[in-house]
């Protein structure tokens, strides 16, 4: 410790630029962790806070909600160890018909047609009845500037409904959600006159047993793994975090494998006097684990500072779990880059220092 | 007086190519407590062979080196090294001092890898002999080249050695200076019986040794009349 402390104390510029690349990269994976979290997040928020088990959907559907239409013969055909909440879905674009300009209003959202007893309905709202047009929204709407008791519109038709409630995490495909009575979802997807009693899935807590053969089955993070994009959106988001903690592991090994090797006939002299591999070797991994720890608390916290000022912005969450593992990866991998110095201290011959 | 380092019927031999060289032939050598030993001869001649031998820094290819009556050159690469850092003590032409570390704590380095206490009283002792005292706080490279000699001698002499390998201690140094450094190093030989084994190629040092060696071809010899 006492040798790897003073060189760091003695040659302050030089560690500080080793320090300052750390510092960016972690900051880098940091960033895209939280970034890919708060994305994955925004996909599947509303899905997470059901809480089920089992999503079923039509055969034809081809693992598309919004493409799978059934019946209360369906919903009865499900045999459940558990509870099951009939669940009806479809986008639609909402505008403030109080705003100035009316187009500029628009906002992508997801209608959500359930029970009003149903176990889907957010529990933090269980006591506001959805009813009419009486809908419960997504927090998300309030940065529009939508209040409780506040009306909205749909485009291309002239309903209008009233926002008795905000949820909180209930986006779906980075998208809020809207919760309505089914009624009101079925008379907004299929109009006024003879609606069908249609809606897209059956949502399960618990296990199913049996169901009419035309319906699936998929567990809750089968569904989420199903939905477009989300995927392809993860890994990469995931390689790229990869590939920078091995990319970081290689880059402060070289640094440190290059002071190495400058000091080597100092090394040298240190073992012609006796002092042990262990040693030398010692303090160069900590100086290791000092350089990527200092790194990784000063980029930790340049993460946190931008996600305070951009969560807003930007789907940016905070996941210690990650940033732990993280943390733990670029520690595991900086300390095999470390030791490829350790091997070229071991290989020092004092001999050479004396001048044999 | 007693014998600290011997030794015994040592040689080395090395391959090179096809050919064995006989970097060291057949030495015996002693060196007793109190004695400053000057070794002298051309480059190439098997000096250094002969001082990594003595200092355990490689094996002899026969024979045997004793260090205060034990076997020394037979023992495990890592025994050896914890026998040089407690009794050897090293004063190099390219000096050995860290050159991040202030003069103290060069010697205070000594106590964090043996886990010992700092032995203020024999630092305070030295650098007043030595006139280290007030560039104690400095790093080598703030110090002229005199001081940095007197500071690696410290630095041989804190941890109380009982050898001292002086490799061209005064090459870096003018001549009043170089004279200081071996008359002290003469002194704290004979003051505190250690044995002190200097190679030079300064010849006006020599007055100051008890005893000199030539090495010429591997072949160790004593000038009596210096």
């Amino acid at each position: 410790m006492f040798l790897a402390f003073k060189e760091l104390k003695y040659s302050k510029a030089k560690f500080a630029l080793i320090i300052a690349v750390v510092i960016l990269i972690s900051y880098l994976v940091f960033f895209l962790t939280s970034l890919a979290n708060g994305l994955a997040s925004s996909y599947t928020n509303a899905i997470k806070k059901w809480e089920s088990d089992q999503v079923i959907l039509t055969v034809d559907s081809n693992d598309s909600m919004m493409m799978s239409y059934m019946n209360q013969e369906h919903f009865d055909s499900v045999e459940t160890n558990g509870i099951k909440a009939k669940l009806a879905l479809f986008p639609a674009v909402i505008n403030n018909p109080s705003s100035d300009n009316v187009l500029d209003s628009r906002v992508d959202v997801y209608f959500l047609g359930i029970e009003d007893d149903s176990f889907i309905k957010p529990s933090e709202l269980r006591d506001l009845k959805l009813q009419g047009n009486q809908v419960i929204v997504d927090e998300e709407l309030k940065k529009e500037g939508y209040k409780i008791g506040d009306i909205f519109g749909i485009t291309g038709s002239k309903d209008q409904y009233e926002i008795i409630g905000f949820s909180s995490k209930t986006t779906y495909q980075t998208a809020p959600v809207i919760f309505m009575s089914l009624d009101t979802w079925q008379k907004y997807r299929y109009g006024t006159a003879n609606t069908p009693d249609l809606f897209s899935a059956i949502i399960i807590k618990g296990e199913s047993k049996d169901m009419s053969l035309d319906l699936i089955s998929y567990t809750t993070d089968e569904y989420i793994s199903t939905l477009p994009g989300y995927n392809a959106q993860v890994l990469t988001f995931s390689v790229m975090i990869v590939f920078l903690i091995i990319i970081t592991a290689f880059v402060l090994g070289i640094f440190i494998y290059v002071l190495t090797i400058q000091k080597t006939s100092m090394f040298g002299v240190m073992k012609a006097q006796g002092i042990s591999n262990w040693y030398i070797g010692g303090s160069v991994i900590i100086q290791t684990f000092l350089l990527i720890i200092i790194g990784l608390v000063i980029g930790l916290f340049f993460t946190i500072l931008t996600g305070i000022f951009l969560s807003n912005v930007i789907p940016f969450a905070i996941n210690i779990l990650f940033y732990i593992i993280i943390t733990l990866s670029f520690i595991l991998f900086s300390f095999f880059g470390g030791l490829f110095s350790v091997k070229a201290v071991l290989k020092i011959d004092p001999l050479k220092a004396i001048g044999g | 007086m007693k014998p600290l380092i011997e030794m015994k019927n040592v040689t080395k031999d090395f391959l090179q190519g096809d050919n064995i060289i006989n970097a060291l032939k057949k030495t015996n050598f002693v060196a007793y407590e109190g004695e400053l030993i000057g070794i002298i001869g051309p480059s190439g001649s098997g000096k250094s062979t002969f001082l990594t031998i003595l200092g355990g820094l490689q094996k002899p290819t026969t024979g045997e080196v004793l260090l205060k009556d034990q076997p020394f050159s037979d023992l495990n690469i890592k025994e050896k090294s914890k026998i040089r850092l407690e009794n050897i003590g090293f004063i190099l032409q390219s000096s050995n001092l860290i050159p991040f570390l202030t003069i103290k704590e060069q010697m205070v380095l000594y106590n964090k890898i043996t886990n010992s206490e700092v032995n203020q009283k024999c630092m305070d002792e030295l650098f007043l002999k030595l006139d280290v005292e007030k560039f104690k706080n400095k790093y080598p490279n703030e110090l002229s080249g005199g001081e940095r000699q007197r500071s690696a001698i410290a630095k041989a002499l804190y941890h109380q050695p009982s050898v001292i390998f002086a490799d061209e201690p005064t090459a870096s140094l003018d001549t009043k200076r170089a004279f200081e450094v071996v008359k002290l190093l003469a002194k704290e030989t004979k003051d505190q019986k250690k044995a002190t084994i200097m190679v030079t190629h300064d010849e006006r040092m020599l007055e100051f040794c008890n005893k000199v060696y030539e090495i010429v071809d591997g072949v160790i010899s004593e000038i009596t009349n210096k």
